[in-house]
């Protein structure tokens, strides 16, 4: 009882809040798709295809129905777990999205295992090195691949690493039923400009947080008291730093889901960033709206599970309740 | 009788007014071809008639003489190295990148590059429009016009089958047509229809004789069935939407398989009528962005990238691996100047905007000399109909100053600019206000995105239509007639420029039923003179189309609309 009061209750409330925060996201981005001029049929068919056309196609796609009853056709297909009909593609949206939103997912998970070990190290070596020629080094370094765009560095690795020096393939997409050290090998290139931008980030994040409990007292106190270095680390200073770097990470999860739109394009790699992009385009809001659904979800998913994190790591929040 | 006369008591009397032309020297025997071409005689038997009438060396060989039935038609190809330079062996596979299609694939609502790219793999038209804007019999064997170009008569290939089986029948020509004219259809190609034809104007005569009524003369009718109106490729009769699991037509290969925003794969169709696909598979990539494309060419994961722009392919200029396949196109941008507001209800103002700009600087600078000037005029240089005797219009600063002035604007003005970001759009709206800058007008660049600015695409709901000032793209054309009309007649759906000129209305009209080559060019000059005096567009230039190929790749056949045929593609 005193467990499902503890984290049961909260976690309730939270996935309360978080069905309500994903249905007003979907109202916005419904009328954010409708409020862009134009109409379906017209981007589909072009600008200089013939009006009547237009309206044929509209009525087929029923985009000539009043806005509400739309919205309301696309809730109650999502009640029944069906995500709608594609307009542009005139298929099942969970046939495109699925698979997009897998493949979006092998790479934010396959960035974020390169990613968090690499800017926790870094992290922690420039906060112990605080003030030094290393410290100094890092946190530039990190500030420079964290501006360049990734556009740009996903062009520079695939000039250097697929096409001057031929490693790597410059699609990202491994053939079907590849082994798993393939498809490991074929996202190695496109890994690389989101770590770029992450990376950096990140480890100032922890940087100065470690930095910050390495100057509290009870640091100070553990240190007097003779605790071997490892120990230190490892018990008092990472549950106390990493907080905010899970918190930061789980916020980028959104960005590393679907707004890896330059990083698909130049890796021609089939993810949501792409779809969702295309989508927004055509005002095709059914893919759009079950996309940012996708999206919000798992970002709504990711965010809970980094609070459930805090409250292990912290004992403080533990003993609370 | 003399061979000639002979010859000519065969034809129809616009090609014997051609053959007057030609051998009247004013006619260039490419172009005596091309008009032969449009008018549905075979290459072979024109440049046999080439030859013949005009006196040329290579006389064909004289039993291509008449247009053969089930014979395959002559193929185009683009060849890097001489024709019959290594053996045609096999080629397992050969893989192109191409344009993420926009949407599914339907032959009726079909109008992004990447789509309609896809559709000339599988299936075919009634004749083909090449590199050089020839038509080339394909499904129809030959196509005559009666005396006012008002009625067209197909001839249908006999020996013909679908990809099912189903042999070809004038039906399934008749059936194709009228669904892409029906107003309730969702139709792409309504727009180029309308005017010229409704469903009722198309009639099976016999099982192999399709008869075009159209609603007014219209001597180009022959490049709307053909694959320049890219949405015309011949369908079964009981075609049923679903194209996407067959990609069913009549064409040299067949689908394998299609996984939609990744690849399309075909093989060879064993049961074509003409010459056999060469390679055993064409694999086409999709890609959405051109800088991939590229890359994954540069990367030798593909052998073909298609329409490759000139500031993006310029790495590959001078690659040696690399052939650019180039040739012109009727791709351009119309910068239009509302005629029916100030300060552009005054023409002079008009003109010396024009005036303004340095045309062999911008097309070196934007395009990297890959296009062809513009003259302010929809005539492109490649249109054989183009009168090229009217004087190029030149930058001359004085001019412009000395008409501002004239027209009360000597101290400039300010005005807005929209358009939409995308192709050469952002480059050329900063050359015009530069340039404008010099006569001290002040213009306010807005570009939006692509739907944005085109909005519902009718007057008073569209910055396209509605703006003062503004860009926007047209693609190839095979012939000008559509953008004639639609741009710039008073009446005219795409009148951004909001023309109104009846002198221009009756020459539009003359010009599509001038049947005779000669008569069309006196008429084009007119045209050309009227918009150059009234300037209600400015049109810059007209771009090159760009392929990059794999050095050693042949037999590619392109058109500037976007099609990219590979099935005769081989490797020496």
């Amino acid at each position: 009882m005193r467990w499902i009061r503890q984290y049961g209750i909260p976690l309730l409330r939270r996935l309360g809040s978080s069905v309500l925060t994903l249905w007003l996201i979907t109202i916005v981005v419904f009328a954010m798709t409708n409020v862009l001029p134009g109409d379906v049929a017209r981007r589909i068919l072009g600008p200089f295809a013939d009006e009547r056309a237009v309206a044929a196609l509209n009525h087929q796609l029923g985009t000539d129905r009043p806005l509400p009853e739309q919205y309301i056709h696309w809730l109650s297909r999502l009640a029944h777990g069906d995500l709608g009909t594609s307009l542009a593609m005139r298929r099942p949206v969970a046939q495109l999205l699925l698979p997009a939103l897998a493949n979006s997912a092998k790479l934010a998970g396959s960035a974020l295992l390169v990613i968090l070990p690499l800017s926790i190290f870094l992290g922690l070596v420039a906060a112990f090195s605080e003030g030094k020629a290393l410290d100094f080094l890092i946190r530039l370094s990190g500030l420079v691949t964290t501006v360049l765009p990734e556009f740009v560095t996903s062009i520079a690795v695939i000039l250097l690493f697929a096409i001057a020096i031929p490693l790597f393939p410059v699609t990202a997409v491994a053939p079907p039923h590849s082994s798993l050290p393939t498809q490991i090998y074929y996202l190695i290139l496109p890994i690389t400009p989101v770590t770029l931008v992450l990376v950096g980030y990140l480890c100032r994040v922890m940087r100065s947080s470690a930095v910050e409990i390495l100057h509290t007292n009870y640091i100070r106190a553990a240190e007097l008291k003779g605790l071997s270095r490892w120990r230190l680390l490892f018990w008092h200073l990472l549950p106390n730093a990493l907080p905010p770097v899970i918190a930061v990470t789980a916020n980028q999860l959104g960005y590393l889901l679907g707004g890896l739109v330059a990083i698909e394009a130049v890796f021609n790699y089939p993810g949501l960033g792409q779809l969702l992009l295309t989508a927004g385009r055509q005002k095709d809001f059914p893919v759009l709206q079950s996309g940012v659904l996708l999206v919000g979800l798992t970002y709504v998913l990711a965010n809970t599970f980094a609070d459930l994190l805090y409250w292990l790591l912290n004992p403080r929040l533990r003993e609370r309740g | 009788m003399s061979r000639d006369a002979e010859l000519r008591q065969k034809l129809h009397p616009i090609a014997n007014h051609l053959i007057d032309e030609y051998q009247a020297g004013r006619l260039t025997r490419r172009e005596f071809v091309r008009r032969l071409s449009v008018l549905g005689i075979n290459l072979s038997f024109a440049n046999f008639l080439a030859s013949a009438c005009g006196g040329g060396q290579n006389a064909a060989s004289p039993t291509a003489a008449v247009p053969q039935t089930g014979s395959p038609a002559p193929q185009p190809t683009l060849n890097a190295t001489p024709a019959g330079a290594g053996t045609p062996g096999s080629v397992p596979v050969v893989r192109a990148a191409v344009f993420m299609p926009a949407g599914k694939i339907d032959p009726i609502t079909i109008a992004d590059e990447g789509g309609l790219c896809l559709l000339s793999q599988t299936g075919e038209y009634l004749c083909w429009a090449d590199e050089q804007l020839n038509l080339r019999p394909e499904l129809a064997t030959s196509w005559q016009p009666n005396d006012n170009a008002s009625v067209w008569t197909f001839t249908l290939r006999q020996g013909v089958t679908f990809h099912n089986g189903k042999p070809l029948r004038a039906q399934d020509v008749v059936a194709t047509f009228k669904r892409l004219t029906d107003p309730n259809s969702g139709s792409n190609a309504l727009s180029a229809f309308q005017g010229v034809i409704t469903p009722d104007g198309i009639k099976a005569k016999d099982e192999y004789t399709v008869v075009f009524e159209l609603q007014r003369p219209f001597s180009n009718f022959p490049y709307l069935v053909s694959s320049d109106n890219y949405n015309t490729i011949i369908l079964p009769e009981e075609y049923d939407g679903n194209y996407e699991s067959t990609f069913i037509g009549t064409g040299a290969l067949k689908l394998k398989e299609y996984q939609p925003r990744s690849k399309a794969v075909f093989v060879r169709n064993p049961t074509y009528w003409g010459k056999p696909a060469i390679p055993d598979m064409v694999e086409l990539r999709f890609y959405e962005d051109e800088s991939a494309r590229i890359l994954a060419f540069q990367g030798r994961e593909v052998d073909v990238v298609t329409h490759v722009t000139a500031s993006n392919g310029q790495p590959l200029f001078k690659d040696s691996t690399t052939q650019m396949i180039e040739f012109s196109s009727t791709t351009h941008l119309q910068v239009h100047m509302r005629t029916d507001t100030k300060p552009f209800d005054d023409r002079r103002v008009r003109q010396a905007i024009a005036l303004l700009l340095d045309r062999p600087a911008i097309i070196n600078g934007i395009l990297l000399g890959k296009a062809d000037i513009g003259n302010d005029h929809p005539f492109a240089p490649v249109y054989p109909s183009t009168d090229k005797t009217v004087a190029q219009r030149q930058q001359d600063l004085a001019k412009a100053r000395s008409l501002l002035q004239a027209a009360g604007y000597g101290d400039g003005f300010s005005i807005k600019l929209v358009s939409w970001r995308g192709l050469a759009i952002p480059d050329l709206a900063a050359v015009i206000q530069q340039a404008a800058q010099q006569v001290r007008i002040r213009i306010d660049i807005e570009l939006t995105d692509a739907g944005t600015y085109y909005g519902k695409a009718v007057f008073g709901e569209s910055p396209w239509l509605d703006s003062t000032l503004g860009i926007t793209d047209y693609g190839h054309r095979g012939a000008p007639d559509v953008v004639l009309r639609a741009a710039l007649r008073s009446d005219g759906v795409w009148n951004a420029a909001h023309f109104k000129n009846t002198t221009y209305d009756r020459l539009v009209d003359d010009y599509a039923a001038a049947t005779d080559l000669q008569r069309q060019r006196q008429i084009a000059k007119n045209i050309e003179e009227l918009l150059l005096e009234e300037t209600p567009l400015l049109i810059t230039f007209f771009e090159r189309y760009l392929i990059a190929a794999r050095r050693g790749l042949s037999g590619i056949e392109p058109g500037a609309v976007g099609h990219l045929r590979l099935a005769h593609a081989r490797f020496s």
